[in-house]
């Protein structure tokens, strides 16, 4: 059954692709969020009094006890770093120009945590050190996550 | 020795062009319904089974997981499966055999789709469901297959288009109460049905159901939990499933083998030995209205080719002898794919327990068969439903689903969203021939076509394979078949995959080539197409030898034969063309 391939350079193949591309829409919690944050710089998550958790970004229903909520709650802009990353390689590969810091911080207020990146100080990073927000001014924030800088070290 | 299991509470978002919620969001709306149903919190559930479409239709890796927390899966057993179009009924069929085996007393079975999302037409996204090799360089487009069977179907019955669109107009009709339905429409007509845009000829666009999104939830359980959180439960009798050949324009397309196969194993389960009589209600799966018929026949409820008959005098209407998608189906309420499954499912709930309020069909239903049709076209999934004594629930309810979250986007809306993002996967693909295509392929450069030999079921298979799916051995040897054939159906199509009106007509024809078994896809050129017959003789056109290149494209076409097939061909063929005959390899 299993033929021997003599000569690679003949083995027929066809490319091709999957023709489509998405547009995702933050849906009903996630407009809350984007709105607050493009709208007034701030962060919005929702609070689950049941189960004494609340979550950040905002959310429709908590995934513990199924209860509906709300954007009713604005955390941060300071936290704790949970943990942190330093990339030097992208995804190719390649070796960063500027290897990006990315960290897990639990905003005041939240129990859960926000993925983003940490901009470069002067002392390396220590977990659980306090950190904080840094939002893009107004004028350039267009409702995106990106509307986030990153976050920083608090200077004590 | 399995268990019992009923059906306790059902729940669905409604069904809309493009939703404000994201799939999690609508997943959480539907299940909440259903548990709202049967008042359960969702510490009762054990375990929860999902479906929805795979992850490249929208683009989201592991998109069951991605989905769970919406499916209350948080801290649960979760799996999530995906059979096409048939996954809807297929989650039901799932959460019953995690129930019936004891490994779950409670279960939250959701299906979701969200189709907004991909662009520029979902149909993108289900052009790998063609062969890439030998379909795609075709250019097909899903509705070709649809369009070639239901020509095949009505062909070989004598069956008139206008038996075939009254099940469009009975389903919109329905859909017009049902209060989470996308297209209901209470006067619509036949003429309607028939004066609509011809896509792929013969099927019309009021023949097609809309793309949706939405998503549908039931709760079910053992026999000693059903008990304790209803005196109503809606037992699952049977069930069953069943898969024909992977090689679509090999199967029967006149008649859903897959379907009866799925249906007598249900029937078997459930000890239904008189189908007619014994099934009161059906919600046979309708994504076009000739496929509610076949699958009626396909459900063994019709003899072959007599559902239509039927659909015209009335039989199949809410208030006929077998009504048939009574809730509006998929032609009425929409066709979020996955979803569009189970709520069939939900339907059979509502009307077996004299819940269905507007829709409910006469006579206290005892027994309803749904059913779905999926995979590469080639999947059936039925479960068969009913109830012990008269329901004890009141029956002067609302309508239901008593709620209906899912809030409906404007094309304008859903293009400003704030935080919207757009995204493609962008991965490209590069797929080998393997060996027997592969030869295939060398063949056609070389202008011949080759099959493979079963000589076990003594079957000649084009496309070839280097082993029979029916009786599981490699296949003996290569063999030669004819450049002629007869083409089995045909579709005049008027649209591209994304919809967009092609300005020539395109001829895609399913044909037997003379000496083989079963057909194989292609085009048909040097024709009028109100000339093309199902039973027409036709050959192949090959490209000039040095233009060939080992590409299902060497045969540019196949065109009516002309009188004596080889001396009908010019110069250039027959010095291009070599006849057929064994193979010594």
């Amino acid at each position: 059954m299993l033929e021997k391939i003599a000569r690679p350079e003949e083995i027929r193949r066809w490319e091709g692709d999957l023709p489509v591309r998405h547009r995702y829409t933050p849906g009903v919690a996630g407009d809350a969020f984007f709105t607050a944050l493009k709208e007034r710089g701030v962060l919005l998550g929702s609070r689950c009094e049941s189960c004494a958790y609340t979550y950040v970004p905002a959310r429709l229903f908590c995934e513990r006890c199924f209860s509906e909520l709300s954007a009713d709650t604005e955390v941060g802009p300071a936290g704790e770093l949970v943990s942190f990353t330093i990339v030097f390689q992208g995804i190719e590969g390649e070796p960063l120009e500027r290897p990006q810091t990315l960290g897990a911080v639990r905003l005041d207020g939240a129990d859960a945590v926000l993925i983003h990146r940490v901009q470069p100080g002067e002392e390396p990073l220590e977990i659980g050190e306090r950190v904080e927000v840094v939002i893009e001014p107004e004028p350039r924030r267009t409702g995106s996550i990106l509307d986030i800088a990153g976050f920083r070290v608090v200077e004590t | 020795m399995t268990r019992r299991v009923a059906v306790v509470g059902a729940g669905m978002t409604r069904f809309v062009r493009r939703a404000l919620e994201t799939g999690k969001e609508l997943a959480w709306e539907a299940s909440r319904e259903a548990l709202a149903s049967c008042e359960l919190p969702l510490d009762r559930i054990d375990a929860v089974c999902l479906t929805s479409a795979p992850d490249a239709f929208d683009g989201v890796h592991m998109k069951g997981e991605y989905l769970s927390d919406g499916a209350g899966a948080f801290g649960r057993p979760f799996i999530r499966t995906y059979v096409g179009g048939g996954s809807g009924v297929f989650t039901a069929i799932q959460a019953y055999y995690t129930v019936a085996s004891g490994m779950a007393d409670v279960v939250l079975a959701v299906a979701e789709e969200k189709m907004s999302s991909t662009q520029p037409h979902p149909q993108g996204a289900f052009l790998t469901i063609f062969d890439n090799i030998l379909e795609r360089p075709l250019g097909p487009n899903l509705l070709w297959i649809f369009a070639l069977e239901m020509n095949r179907y009505m062909t070989v019955h004598g069956i008139d288009k206008r038996d075939i669109a009254a099940v469009a107009v009975k389903n919109k009709r329905n859909a017009a109460d049902h209060p989470a339905a996308l297209l209901g429409q209470a006067d619509i007509t036949i003429e309607d049905v028939l004066a609509s845009e011809t896509l792929a000829w013969p099927v019309q666009r009021l023949d097609v159901s809309p793309i949706s999104d939405g998503a549908v939830a039931i709760v079910v359980a053992s026999e000693e939990a059903a008990k304790q959180i209803t005196s109503d439960p809606v037992w699952i009798q049977g069930v069953g499933w069943n898969l024909d050949t992977a090689y679509w324009t090999n199967r029967d397309l006149v008649f859903p083998d897959y379907v009866a196969n799925a249906a007598r194993m249900a029937y078997g389960m459930a000890g239904v030995t008189e189908p007619r009589k014994q099934i009161h209600v059906a919600e046979p799966y309708d994504p076009f209205d000739y496929k509610e018929l076949h699958h009626l026949e396909g459900l063994l409820l019709f003899d072959k080719g007599m559902a239509p008959e039927a659909a015209r005098d009335g039989v199949l209407d809410r208030k006929g002898d077998l009504p048939s998608c009574p809730s509006g189906g998929l032609l009425g309420v929409g066709n979020p794919i996955a979803a569009a499954g189970l709520m069939k499912i939900a339907e059979l709930f509502w009307q077996l327990r004299g819940e269905a309020g507007a829709r409910q069909v006469p006579g206290t239903p005892e027994r309803g068969v749904a059913q779905a049709w999926g995979d590469l076209m080639q999947v059936g999934t039925v479960v068969v439903m009913g109830r012990e004594g008269p329901p004890t629930t009141a029956t002067q309810l609302e309508t239901p689903p008593a709620a209906t979250p899912a809030t409906s986007l404007s094309d304008a809306e859903f293009r400003s969203a704030t935080g919207a993002v757009e995204d493609e996967i962008g991965a490209r693909y590069a797929w080998d021939a393997g060996v027997a295509i592969g030869r295939f392929l060398d063949g056609l450069r070389d202008g011949k076509i080759m099959g493979r030999e079963c000589r076990n079921c003594e079957r000649v298979l084009v496309p070839p394979r280097m082993f029979c799916e029916r009786c599981f051995r490699g296949t003996h040897a290569w063999k030669q078949v004819e450049h002629t054939g007869e083409v089995q159906t045909f579709s005049i199509c008027n649209v591209r995959w994304d919809m967009q009106p092609l300005d020539e007509p395109e001829l895609p024809a399913v044909i037997a080539i003379d000496g083989s078994d079963g057909g194989f896809l292609h085009t048909l050129g040097e024709v009028d197409p109100d000339e093309i017959r199902i039973g027409m003789k036709v050959e192949a056109v090959w490209k000039p030898v040095s233009e060939r290149t080992g590409s299902i494209l060497d045969i540019a076409y196949f065109r009516p034969r002309q009188g004596d097939p080889r001396g009908s061909r010019s110069e250039r063929e027959r010095a291009s063309a070599s006849p057929p005959g064994e193979d010594a390899s």
